[in-house]
């Protein structure tokens, strides 16, 4: 062996075994080691409402912001962004607990005068509203909002459908909305409805909603803002890496809207859950939007307790399985998917954050009666396959490449192929999952889908997810093309309601109970989630939202 | 004498080997001297490099290993790759153990809220009876089974992949090393377009792309879970890296007096091209592949890693790592595993390659270059 030759070698061998040494040493323990957790704190109601400037609030952000559009908007995370930049006629008071769910008015003087049938309903305009563009607010905006979301096919089309001569603006796409009439001079905004709409006031305090100046385009205006109404504006948005919020100039505030804290939000987009704890621990971000990752939930629990807080909004996850696609037409398929289910074994792929659920609405609802109809029995769902002829089917099981959607998809198409089909995973990216699966096109057959509240009523749930009359081509929410003629006849029904009375709220069980019986969905898991905090932060200014969760224009600083 | 100043000259090389001649052999056998073929030469130079031949007998076992794989998931794990057991407990050297464990929150008697984390098995090292050999992964699916089924589809995908770029690397060098001229320009071109980007880049973009929808043009259907689209992407990008110094090559015997004698004779462009000029080259063609198979398993790894490779759940080396990196901190085996795989893989094509490139010509400046 020739001196150079020696040399070479040895350098190899000496490379590899600093490559394990160097592996071995980056790498905790076992993962066996069960680890005392200690305190983390739920949210309560809470927050300062005195203003307590700081220059920037650095929130590290997720995948999930699909626009910064308020027509076209319908994630957590761009309405979390949204709801302090555009502005509805009516709003949500900026506190913590179940009466952050009560109605206020935002942009309006006061709450809509209803008529006695529920079918008109009259607001007035504040006065003196200018857009961050220095350019009057007008009565008429708010008409040509509604109509935008018709133009732009807005996946908010179905709240405003109610509308007289929505359905046939939707047709035409020409001329107005006959029932939304406006007077600039007085600022007086007349809407007329079909019929009664019992959420109808929670629907005018979406994002979609929100006012946007008259002759705004009819296209995707993401990365050119749109000038906004609200404490702040849109500066800058550069897809999948940041976007900038700074204050609106001309916003005066309100007791319903109050002065707002950072003076700036710079949101960062990062995919990885470990990086964007890890920015925020490093002090690189003020908040880590993403879940913490399940390994590093103890070590955080531990060195950053007072960082940490636990809540619950209302979610549920669950499968969405097609209706219009074989085999999921047939009712039999749908009910063996439910069996086929361990939903004790998705709680624990979310890291045991979730609680198992059946159930369409979330327990946190008065309308929620728990049921029981699909406890896991893989050989029952094998025999339901076997008496549908559905065995040996080739089925495409879609999720997105998020965590929290990748590993149920894997155990769901595990599960599947156990009851008889031949399924394969379709992984796509999170910032085109939604919209991608929510068009007819793709003809998704089954997959991973999640509902976040919008307001806190059964309507938001039922109408929205399950009305087959609310079907639409694209931007479809309704991912199982869930069509039942008594179900949809039973929303029409319970949706003029104007009060959630207790008979009302059976009846809305009653439904919940229906549906599944119909298994038009395969509910799993209602989650946790985490917010963590950089030691900057004063978390005694913590507000989480019931619908927006953490409200990032009430965060401070310490002094 | 002729030996000693080819040993002189063999000092360069690499390896401590000389230029064997036929009459150094003859001297060595204490026999006649017999023409022995180049190829006879290089087996015996490769013969007495034992860090090559162990290099080569580790990649070939970490090959059978792969290849087996089946019989193990079946016979000694009793489970598939894709297999998830959640909620399924193990009976670990006597004692009862969560393949996951429960975890949740909970109040505690100060009526504080807790969490208690979810624990993933570990290692069991053989005290399961064979499952969970090497821990479960998040969805419980046993690590050891996809592990050897991911280096299945690494090694499918790295040495598929390194057959068709050599194949279509060497049909275009000789085209463009024999006919020069414009045909040489325009495949010279084409070579310098797909260098012009950077390697992972363009395999990214290619492979995000076909991931989707797979790929069904030209006559060709390929799904998009399927493993010809990574095969297909990393051969696709790495062809320059054997095509440019093979054309350098080619372009330099095309001047030789043999080639002259060929075309002289009557013979084709075809025979020119297979029977006189690439036997000559065909040495470097051999170690290129071999440099290059560990390249591509390097790519495939890579490229799977950033989701744009093997697609989930179908295991593959770099989707391990991918998934396992969510869990370094408390289930560190996830990418331990995958990871050193890779090195010992790509380092005896490596060990290997080199070995081969000294026996065959250990004057020969074959690289292969990012």
């Amino acid at each position: 062996m020739s001196p150079r030759f020696r040399w070479r070698w040895w350098t190899s061998v000496a490379a590899l075994a600093l490559a394990i040494l160097l592996l071995a040493a980056a790498c905790g323990g076992g993962g066996d080691d069960e680890s005392a957790g200690t305190t983390a704190t739920q949210t309560t109601g809470g927050g300062s409402t005195k203003q307590q400037t700081f220059p920037n609030f650095r929130i590290v952000y997720d995948t999930g912001t699909d626009y910064l559009d308020p027509a076209l908007s319908y994630t957590v995370q761009g309405w979390g962004a949204m709801w302090n930049v555009y502005l509805s006629l009516l709003g949500y008071k900026h506190i913590a607990g179940p009466d952050g769910a009560t109605l206020v008015p935002a942009l309006a003087e006061d709450m809509p005068d209803i008529s006695a049938d529920g079918k008109t309903y009259k607001l007035k305009l504040r006065q003196g509203l200018k857009y961050s563009n220095g350019k009057a607010v007008k009565a008429s905006d708010f008409a040509y909002a509604i109509k935008r979301l018709f133009l732009v096919d807005s996946p908010g089309v179905g709240f405003f459908s109610n509308i007289v001569g929505a359905e046939k603006f939707a047709e035409t796409k020409k001329g107005e909305i006959s029932g939304i009439t406006t007077n600039d001079q007085s600022r007086d905004i007349t809407i007329k409805l079909t019929q009664a709409q019992g959420d109808f006031q929670n629907i005018l305090a979406t994002v979609f909603a929100g006012l946007i100046p008259t002759g705004t385009p009819n296209k995707d205006q993401s990365t050119t803002p749109i000038p906004s109404t609200g404490p702040y504006m849109i500066q800058s948005y550069t897809p999948n890496r940041e976007f900038v919020l700074v204050r609106n100039p001309n916003f005066k505030p309100t007791e319903n809207v109050p002065a707002t804290n950072p003076d700036k939000m710079t949101f960062k987009i990062v995919e990885d859950d470990s990086a964007a704890l890890q920015q925020v621990i490093n002090g690189e971000g003020d908040y880590d939007f993403h879940p913490i990752p399940v390994d590093r939930l103890a070590g955080v629990q531990q060195k950053y307790g007072d960082q940490l807080k636990i809540y619950t909004p209302a979610n549920t996850y669950y499968y969405f399985m097609n209706n219009r696609i074989k085999p999921f037409d047939n009712v039999k398929v749908r009910q063996a998917v439910n069996y086929a289910i361990d939903r004790n074994a998705l709680v624990r792929l979310y890291g045991g954050l979730a609680s198992p659920t059946e159930n369409i609405l979330p327990p946190t609802y008065p309308q929620y009666k728990k049921h029981n109809l699909y406890p896991f029995n893989l050989q029952k769902a094998k025999q339901l396959i076997q008496q549908a002829g559905a065995t040996g089917t080739e089925v495409e099981v879609w999720g997105s490449n998020r965590e929290t959607s990748q590993k149920p998809v894997e155990y769901l198409q595990d599960q599947l192929n156990k009851i008889g089909f031949k399924a394969k995973l379709k992984i796509i990216d999170a910032s085109i999952y939604w919209s991608t699966i929510g068009n007819q096109k793709t003809k998704a057959a089954i997959g991973f889908a999640d509902w976040f509240q919008d307001y806190p009523h059964p309507l938001d749930w039922f109408d929205v997810l399950l009305n087959g009359d609310r079907i639409t081509e694209t931007h479809n929410n309704n991912y199982s093309n869930y069509n039942n003629k008594k179900v949809n006849s039973e929303i029409a029904s319970l949706k003029k309601e104007a009060e959630l009375t207790d008979e009302v709220n059976g009846r809305w069980a009653d439904l919940d109970e229906e549906i599944m019986k119909d298994a038009g969905w395969a509910p799993y898991a209602n989650r946790q989630f985490t917010d963590f905090f950089s030691s900057d932060i004063d978390t005694s200014c913590y507000i989480n939202h019931v619908l927006y969760q953490l409200d990032f224009s009430r965060v401070c600083k310490k002094q | 004498m002729a030996t000693e100043t080819r040993r002189e000259r063999a000092g360069d090389s690499a390896t401590d080997l000389t230029l064997d001649t036929a009459a150094a052999l003859a001297e060595e056998e204490h026999g006649p001297i017999e023409g022995r073929s180049p190829w006879f030469l290089a087996w015996r130079r490769l013969r007495r490099n034992w860090v090559a031949l162990g290099s080569l007998i580790l990649f070939v076992l970490i090959v059978l290993l792969c290849a087996f794989a089946p019989i193990y998931a079946d016979r000694v794990a009793e489970t598939t790759p894709n297999a998830n057991h959640v909620t399924d407990r193990v009976r670990v050297g006597g004692e009862l153990r969560d393949v996951i464990s429960a975890g949740g929150t909970f109040t505690n008697e100060n009526g504080e809220l807790r969490v208690r984390p979810v624990t993933i098995l570990g290692p069991t090292w053989w005290h399961a009876g064979g499952k969970f050999v090497l821990g479960a992964d998040q969805n419980g699916r046993d690590v050891a089974v996809r592990l050897l089924y991911g280096g299945r589809n690494s090694l499918l995908v790295g040495i598929g992949s390194a057959l068709i770029c050599t194949l279509v690397a060497v049909i275009l060098a000789l085209l463009a090393g024999y006919f020069r001229g414009s045909t040489d320009w325009v495949i010279t071109r084409f070579f310098d377009l797909i260098w012009a980007f950077p390697v992972i880049l363009l395999a990214i973009a290619l492979g995000s792309a076909l991931a989707i929808n797979g790929f069904h043009h030209f006559g060709l259907d390929i799904e998009a879970g399927s493993l010809w689209i990574p095969t297909i992407v990393i051969s696709y990008v790495l062809i320059p890296y054997i095509g440019r110094p093979l054309r350098g090559q080619i372009l330099s015997l095309r001047e030789k007096e043999f080639v002259e004698a060929a075309i002289a004779q009557g013979s084709s462009a075809r025979r020119i091209m297979f029977a006189e000029i690439l036997p000559n080259v065909a040495s470097s063609v051999l170690v290129f592949f071999t440099l290059i198979v560990a390249n591509n398993i390097l790519a495939e790894a890579a490229l799977s890693f950033l989701g744009a490779g093997v697609q989930p759940p179908s295991p593959s080396w770099g989707t391990l790592i991918a998934t396992g990196q969510e869990r370094i901190t408390t289930a560190p085996w996830l990418t331990l595993a995958p990871g050193l795989a890779i090195v010992l893989t790509v380092l005896a094509l490596n060990i290997f390659g080199d070995g081969l490139r000294d026996a065959l010509d250990p004057r020969a400046k074959v690289r292969i270059e990012h």
